[in-house]
């Protein structure tokens, strides 16, 4: 039926519900999902983003690798290299604070990009889609301050 | 983001504002339709929302809230043709008995200028006012009305279109999106994407303050007009909320309205006339002071003697449509050139995109260099 049509299980949507971030969406809301999302491509070496950037979306890495380090210090301030599937630049979802690291193409990369303001409308129009996007992302963001404070050398625990 | 554009982004904005101007008075058989288009859906959109809120997809949404539209429109002119046509002659009996109560009204007051001050009387004010009335009107039909009828029918295609685009708006509007940022290069994409959500913010307040501007005039004039006790208030009071679109001359043209129907209705009481005006002056400066800033104010952030000065550039360049068009195009324009401002005057952007287009060019001519 056109009203409710039945949404296809294209690789699509497979290549979606892969992200960690739409994980736990059915086909039908990741099919809303993909339809806000924008897909970029960086080459080898290319600044994605700048540390002190105002944030405007969350990156998540389709294929390649993402280096995020200390600004213009690849080598030495490197804080993270993620891979498919991982997702950064997730703190301008939920406020405009400015980026705190760079983000650099490691290698030829395919982002899906996720604007603010789409979040932010998807949370007045679905909210169901928007607060299973936001466990997940509160989750991702737990587990990264349990690495932090797991990580050798920190004084928390 | 912060905002600070220098003289240079002011004067690039204000000329490129009297430029589309310009190029619009050239298509207005199109801009029109597309601004009747976007005012149809900035209305239509919080109903599509709440549709979408309870779970219909975007374009089945769109489907029920442009097509319910696009049907009570034609519903409404299949009840209102026969109407129409039923009345036409009794409406050229009473625009005639109209005028003549408007003309009556003018002598009456000319009358009472010309006893107060004797060289009015010398001039012959009334009598000369009086001709020129009579003679406008009689050959009226026969200078303008031919040309009216015409140019009616030259632009009701066009503006049959408004509600079929108002529909795709409201269908298509994320692939338009969508659309313009894979054009643009990595470097502006985010900044591209905060443009774009302010321009249709700064479009969707205007619009839905356009809306709630004319729903508070209509309701403050009929109020106003219905307390003095003049026939088809909420009427009168549609009418020249509608006309008050048109900045200055629309408001002039809704006056004219209401103090012919006071003098008509009421032909022995030229003050009912006088009192529909003091009724109309409190409700546009209500307007001006209360309702404007509450509504359309707010959506543009212009400083009132930018406003007021553009409204005459506006209406110098491109006439009334100009007049109409003016303040929509220069918030968009402001929007557009301080963000294109910001980007052109990053230096680190520039770099940026600088870089990954030599990226880009190395690895088009990796396998020509070895």
């Amino acid at each position: 039926m056109f009203l409710f049509s039945k949404a296809e299980d294209s690789s699509r949507l497979k290549q979606l519900r892969a992200l960690s971030l739409f994980s736990t969406l059915n086909p039908r809301e990741l099919k809303t999902v993909d339809g806000l999302l924008h897909e970029r491509s960086f080459l080898q070496d290319e600044v994605i983003f700048d540390q002190g950037e105002e944030g405007q979306a969350l990156y998540i890495i389709e294929s390649g690798k993402v280096l995020i380090c200390r600004q213009g210090q690849s080598a030495l301030g490197k804080i993270a290299e993620l891979g498919a599937g991982r997702l950064f630049g997730e703190l301008a979802l939920l406020d405009n604070s400015p980026r705190v690291a760079q983000a650099r193409a490691v290698e030829g990369c395919t982002l899906a990009v996720l604007f603010r303001a789409d979040f932010l409308g998807l949370l007045e129009t679905h909210a169901v889609i928007a607060s299973k996007i936001s466990l997940q992302l509160a989750r991702h963001i737990g587990q990264r301050l349990r690495e932090t404070v797991n990580a050798p050398g920190s004084q928390s625990e | 983001m912060n905002r600070s554009s220098g003289p240079v982004v002011w004067i690039a904005i204000i000329a490129s504002t009297c430029l589309l101007l310009f190029l619009f008075k050239k298509i207005l058989w199109l801009v029109v339709p597309f601004m009747l288009a976007l005012i149809i859906y900035y209305f239509l959109q919080p109903a599509t929302h709440r549709l979408v809120l309870h779970g219909l997809s975007r374009k089945a949404a769109a489907a029920i809230t442009g097509g319910g539209f696009i049907a009570l429109l034609l519903l409404c002119a299949a009840l209102l043709f026969p109407w129409v046509s039923s009345h036409a002659v009794g409406w050229q009996v009473s625009l005639a008995r109209y005028v003549e109560g408007g003309s009556l009204l003018l002598q009456k007051t000319m009358k009472g200028l010309e006893a107060q001050f004797s060289f009015l009387e010398r001039a012959s004010l009334s009598r000369n006012v009086s001709e020129q009335i009579a003679t406008f009107t009689e050959t009226f039909a026969q200078h303008y009305l031919a040309d009216l009828v015409v140019t009616l029918a030259a632009w009701l295609p066009s503006l049959l279109l408004a509600p079929f685009l108002a529909f795709f708006f409201l269908r298509d509007g994320r692939r338009f999106t969508k659309f313009i940022g894979n054009a643009v290069p990595n470097a502006f994409f985010e900044r591209t994407l905060y443009l774009m959500h302010e321009m249709d913010k700064t479009a969707r307040a205007y619009f839905q303050g356009l809306i709630s501007l004319t729903i508070l005039d209509t309701i403050a004039l009929a109020i106003g007009l219905w307390i003095i006790g003049l026939s088809g208030a909420l009427m009168l009071g549609l009418v020249c909320a509608v006309l008050a679109w048109i900045p200055y001359v629309g408001s002039i043209l809704g006056c004219l309205l209401v103090v012919l129907v006071a003098a008509t209705d009421f032909p022995l009481d030229p003050w009912m006339a006088y009192g529909a005006i003091i009724v109309f002056i409190l409700v546009r400066l209500l307007d001006d002071f209360v309702f404007m800033p509450l509504t359309i104010g707010r959506s543009l952030r212009m400083h009132p003697l930018l406003t007021v000065l553009m409204i005459f550039v506006g209406g110098a360049v491109a006439g009334v449509p100009g007049l109409m068009l003016v303040l929509p195009l220069l918030g968009i324009a402001m929007v557009v050139g301080e963000t294109v401002g910001m980007i052109v005057t990053d230096p680190r952007l520039q770099a940026r995109h600088a870089y990954a287009r030599s990226l880009r060019a190395r690895q088009a001519a990796a396998d020509l260099q070895s």
